[in-house]
């Protein structure tokens, strides 16, 4: 038996694990004691981590379309498909006629030579990646805001926090082990105050908990800080030296007062006050949030409240303090670091002002119209102006908004490539498939939630004929014209380290057990715990000022619920990985709708009995959870079950700075499955 | 039989026995201590690794067989068990394995377990130095090894005291002679001199005895320990005793039977079929693990069900007091 350090496949964390390999298979998991995140734990997931690599339903040759049916073939088959579909696409229809959906699973190599296949192989910038779903919001505010859009301190700095702010993050169930840099925080004597329209395991355990209406966000924040102008509690000299535009925020909050706020949100105006100044008064105050601030029309504007909660208190920039975003696939902090993003390259260096330097390194002309987003791709597929795509691990069909919309967006393509390790709901739509190499098959890095470049070992070849997707992309690169001469990931870093300042000193010898965090601009650089500690790299912060808007979604007569998507513990995404672990999937075999049991007893619904959800998009059948933990007229739907995709109910209203769909707000109405 | 092996034997005499069979030794992997197989790397006998040797007997996960279908009728492959030899493990685990061997070899009896088990020579290693988490000398497992072994490892001055534990650990030392030397009266008492100082350290540690966790477990409020728990299953994932399992048939219609480690900690573990669940809440759960090593295991198998180890409190993502059970949030 091997036993081989590596970093998680689920979520943000990015824990260091183990992998028991025996008779080319995984037998066990463990937690690494020396990692800084895991420190000898795991979550059920991680422990469970490695069940779906031996799986049999892996994919393991490559599949070609032939009429109805997906049939084996060879690799040659399959890229040279591939190749020759995309560039007859691209002669007849253009470059942006094609576009590239990276996997947020994916190494950081992975998506730089995907990103680097759309620019400098297919010529056009549609790519992007599941951030947009998730923390597009968070890269848009907080660049603006801070001059970088990442987490901006390492997570065990929550633990030397007195007083942590968590919203819209039901962190025990999705980043379970930064929940426990949290509670050994609270254990220490820090204030926990959560906000969250449910009453989740954290809000559960918390000092102050509030439950506001969802999408009433901002509200509440811009009274915080109305709250803390009155009481004296900014941080003046942080305020007068290190940020600019506070006067325009203090004037724009001002109508923010307790009552008109309770009035909006649903929260008593006593308690509001009462968080406030738990937040306001301490001496090192953390701010912990996740899809329930990014999921709305208003995301960008939501972290922005934030941010300019943080920027008022002097909250930025040492220990303990500071704005914790928590991303949710291992790689999804990575996949933007690399640039899969349809505007910026890798490093966030903008195409508009970095084109030429990549041009020069990749010695390909690189195109200069900003791509679109995910969402923008599928409607542009829908009206037959994107062509062709290539997805890369991920299952659009269960996880982008409005199921219906999505399907005929894919169906609508003239050719579709998908690249996985399990059949899924959008592979069944490919033309062709390529069998990928899962985390345990490659080599590679991941960067965590706290911008932690983390090695990736390979512990077991891949199964079948499967090969890893920086392999696969090599590959497709020299077949449209790219020159590559990569013999390792770690060759490919060098060529990431070589035009990405934040990466330049990241390479494999140096990474060990505890990685690096960017920016870690070169070789003898130690890497950067907690950011914008001296100054801002934009010189000063920006404050901005932000209104309450309702969601554009809303309930009426017909529709009176308002639903909310997420996750479960025991589950990951779209299920694909989780649903093959025979312990998670038994813990929770199906999908189901969270309700309060007095919406129950108007409808007429008993606890486990079958109902039809139904949306303005779309209807489900579930089984019904009674439970007080979702408040009155509200709905919780988790999304990782096909059987019941819960993006068939929700729309695509999008938030208009970042693109990220309102999956956070769905007017719904209930019925008994009779 | 007992012998001393100098400390510059160790190697030879580990990689003569690795022409043999597997040696499954404490390594270092990634700067830390796992117990895996030694092809050469430098051991790591300071600390016991935090992943127990038990996986060796009962892994997180193994084949039962593969069913192959041919013609409409199935056959049954079943992958032949490989010999190992496991150096290291410690008293504590010692115990876990004897615990193991009488819950798996009872009737019905575990004849997969029961097979591993037998082509498993244990050479034992016991603590000269335990650690802060240890509770083994509370719990009557250690330090001192008191359970079945083939070969008992005691590191002192002038090398690794060595003593035959069976007919199998006695032909180890007689079949490989020329790595041994006899071991003398002073070397004797030196072991016991460690032995008694380590059962001091242990005990100065804590005052845990069995009767006071029963009682510990009477008086513990459930519910609120139960709402802090972050249901990792790490606990049950790493005790040397745990050995619950799952049994899922993967593929068809060729395919495998395969056994992984369950855990009392989720709520599908109890729940029926109709949804009933006889242990509904978190804190039900935690209180049957709690029974489960304190009660039932030491009435069905005369030992207790905890080994005193302390594994379980290092990965408590919760991170409760595994010996307090008090509830802070």
């Amino acid at each position: 038996m091997e036993k081989i350090h590596t970093t998680c496949v689920y979520c943000g964390c990015g824990c260091g694990l183990f992998l028991h390999v025996e008779g080319g298979k995984v037998v066990g998991v463990s937690p690494s004691s020396s990692h800084p995140m895991s420190q000898g734990r795991l979550c059920i997931k991680g422990w469970l981590g490695a069940e779906f690599v031996n799986h049999p339903d892996r994919l393991k040759t490559p599949l070609v379309r032939r009429g109805e049916r997906l049939l084996k073939a060879g690799w040659e088959e399959a890229l040279s498909t591939i190749t020759t579909k995309f560039k007859e696409i691209r002669d007849s229809h253009g470059p942006d006629s094609l576009g590239i959906l990276t996997s947020a699973k994916g190494t950081n190599e992975e998506n730089y030579l995907l990103m680097k296949l759309a620019r400098a192989g297919l010529g056009t910038n549609n790519v992007d990646h599941v951030a947009r779903l998730c923390h597009a919001p968070t890269l848009a505010g907080l660049s603006y805001s801070f001059g970088s859009g990442a987490m901006t301190n390492p997570i065990s700095s929550l633990a030397k926090s007195d007083a942590i702010l968590i919203v819209g993050s039901n962190t025990t169930e999705q980043h379970p082990l930064v929940a426990f840099h949290i509670l050994r925080g609270k254990a220490r004597g820090a204030k926990i105050i959560v906000v969250d329209p449910r009453i989740t395991q954290i809000a559960d355990l918390a000092d102050i908990r509030l439950s506001p209406r969802p999408g009433t966000d901002i509200a509440w924040i811009n009274c915080f800080l109305n709250l803390l102008i009155q009481e004296g509690l900014m941080d003046e000299d942080f305020i007068s030296k290190r940020t600019t535009g506070f006067d325009e925020v203090r004037e724009a909050v001002s109508k923010y007062t307790p009552k008109a706020v309770e009035e909006i949100t649903g929260i008593p105006a006593q308690r509001l006050t009462e968080a406030a100044i738990a937040y306001g008064s301490a001496d090192r105050a953390a701010i912990v949030y996740a899809m329930g601030i990014t999921q709305h029309t208003t995301g960008t504007d939501n972290v922005q409240a934030l941010a300019n909660l943080a920027l008022a208190t002097g909250n930025v920039g040492r220990e303990g303090t500071g704005v914790y975003p928590l991303r949710g696939h291992q790689n999804v902090q990575g996949a933007c670091d690399m640039g899969a993003l349809p505007d910026l390259y890798s490093g966030y260096q903008r195409v508009a002002q970095a084109r030429q330097k990549f041009e020069q390194a990749w010695l390909k002309p690189l195109p200069e119209k900003t791509g679109l987003t995910a969402l923008e791709m599928m409607a542009a597929a829908e009206e037959g102006n994107v062509k062709g795509l290539l997805v890369v691990g991920e299952n659009p069909m269960i996880s982008y908004p409005d199921t219906k919309k999505i399907k005929q967006a894919l169906l609508s393509l003239e050719f579709l490539a998908v690249c996985d390790i399990f059949p899924t709901e959008t592979t069944e739509l490919a033309d062709v498939v390529l069998p990928a190499a899962s985390f345990a098959e490659k080599d590679g890095t991941f960067t965590s939630t706290e911008r932690r470049v983390q090695l990736v070992r390979r512990a077991l070849p891949p199964c079948g004929e499967c090969r890893p997707e920086w392999e696969i992309i090599s590959d497709l690169l020299s077949r449209f014209d790219v020159p590559t001469d990569y013999t390792s990931p770690a060759d490919v870093m060098e060529e990431i380290a070589s035009v990405t300042p934040i990466y330049g000193g990241v390479i494999y010898d140096r990474l060990g057990t505890d990685g690096l965090q960017w920016p870690c601009p070169s070789r003898d650089h130690p890497g950067t715990g907690i950011l914008h500690a001296e100054k801002f790299s934009i010189g000063l912060a920006k404050f901005r000022s932000v209104e309450h808007r309702e969601p554009i979604e809303s309930t009426d007569e017909h529709y009176p619920l308002l639903l909310t998507t997420g996750r479960s513990l025991y589950h990951f995404h779209t299920g694909t990985m989780t649903r093959r672990t025979s312990l998670l999937d038994r813990e929770i075999p199906g999908p189901y709708v969270e309700m309060n049991p007095e919406d129950a007893k108007k409808l007429g619904v008993r606890s486990d009995q079958k109902v039809v959800v139904e949306s303005r998009r779309g209807q489900l059948c579930m089984d019904a959870k009674l439970t007080t933990d979702v408040p009155k007229g509200t709905l919780f739907v988790p999304f990782h079950f096909n059987e019941a995709c819960a993006n068939v109910l929700t729309g695509q209203a999008v938030d208009p700075q970042s693109k990220i769909p309102e999956l956070k707000v769905t007017a719904a109405r209930v019925r008994r499955a009779d | 039989m007992k012998a001393l092996l100098p400390r510059d034997k160790l190697l030879p005499f580990l990689t003569e026995m690795s022409h043999k069979l597997e040696v499954v030794a404490p390594v270092l992997a990634n700067e830390e201590e796992v117990f895996c197989t030694w092809t050469g790397q430098p051991l790591a006998f300071d600390e016991n690794p935090l992943n127990p040797p038990t996986e060796f007997l009962i892994p997180h996960r193994e084949t039962l067989f593969r069913y192959v279908q041919e013609s409409g009728r199935y056959t049954f492959e079943e992958e032949p068990q490989k010999s190992r030899l496991v150096l290291g493990i410690r008293p504590c685990d010692l115990r876990a394995v004897a615990v193991l061997d009488r819950i798996f070899g009872a009737y019905p009896r575990d004849s997969h377990y029961l097979h591993r088990r037998r082509s498993t020579l244990i050479a034992a290693m016991n603590c000269t130095r335990p650690k802060e988490s240890c509770l083994c000398a509370h719990l009557g497992s250690g330090p001192e090894a008191k359970d079945e072994y083939d070969l008992l490892i005691t590191e002192i001055g002038s090398g690794y005291l060595v003593e035959a534990g069976s007919p199998a650990g006695i032909l180890m030392l007689s079949d490989h002679s020329e790595f041994f030397l006899n071991a003398t009266e002073a070397q004797l008492m030196e072991k016991d001199q460690l032995m008694k100082q380590a059962e001091e350290v242990v005990k100065s540690h804590s005052d845990v005895s069995l009767q006071k966790m029963r009682d510990t477990i009477k008086m513990a409020d459930w519910e609120s320990l139960g709402r802090e728990c972050l249901s990792c299953g790490g606990c049950t994932f790493i005790c040397p005793v745990c050995h619950c399992f799952n049994i899922v048939d993967l593929g068809v219609p060729d395919g495998e039977r395969v056994r992984c480690k369950d855990t009392c900690i989720l709520s599908g573990f109890s729940r029926m079929t109709s949804g009933t669940n006889p242990r509904r809440t978190q804190g039900e759960r935690m209180h049957n693990w709690y029974l489960d090593k304190f009660e039932y295991i030491p009435q069905k198998t005369g030992l207790p069900g905890c080994v005193g180890c302390g594994r379980c409190g290092r990965v408590c993502l919760a991170e409760i007091d595994r010996w307090k059970l008090e509830a802070v949030r």
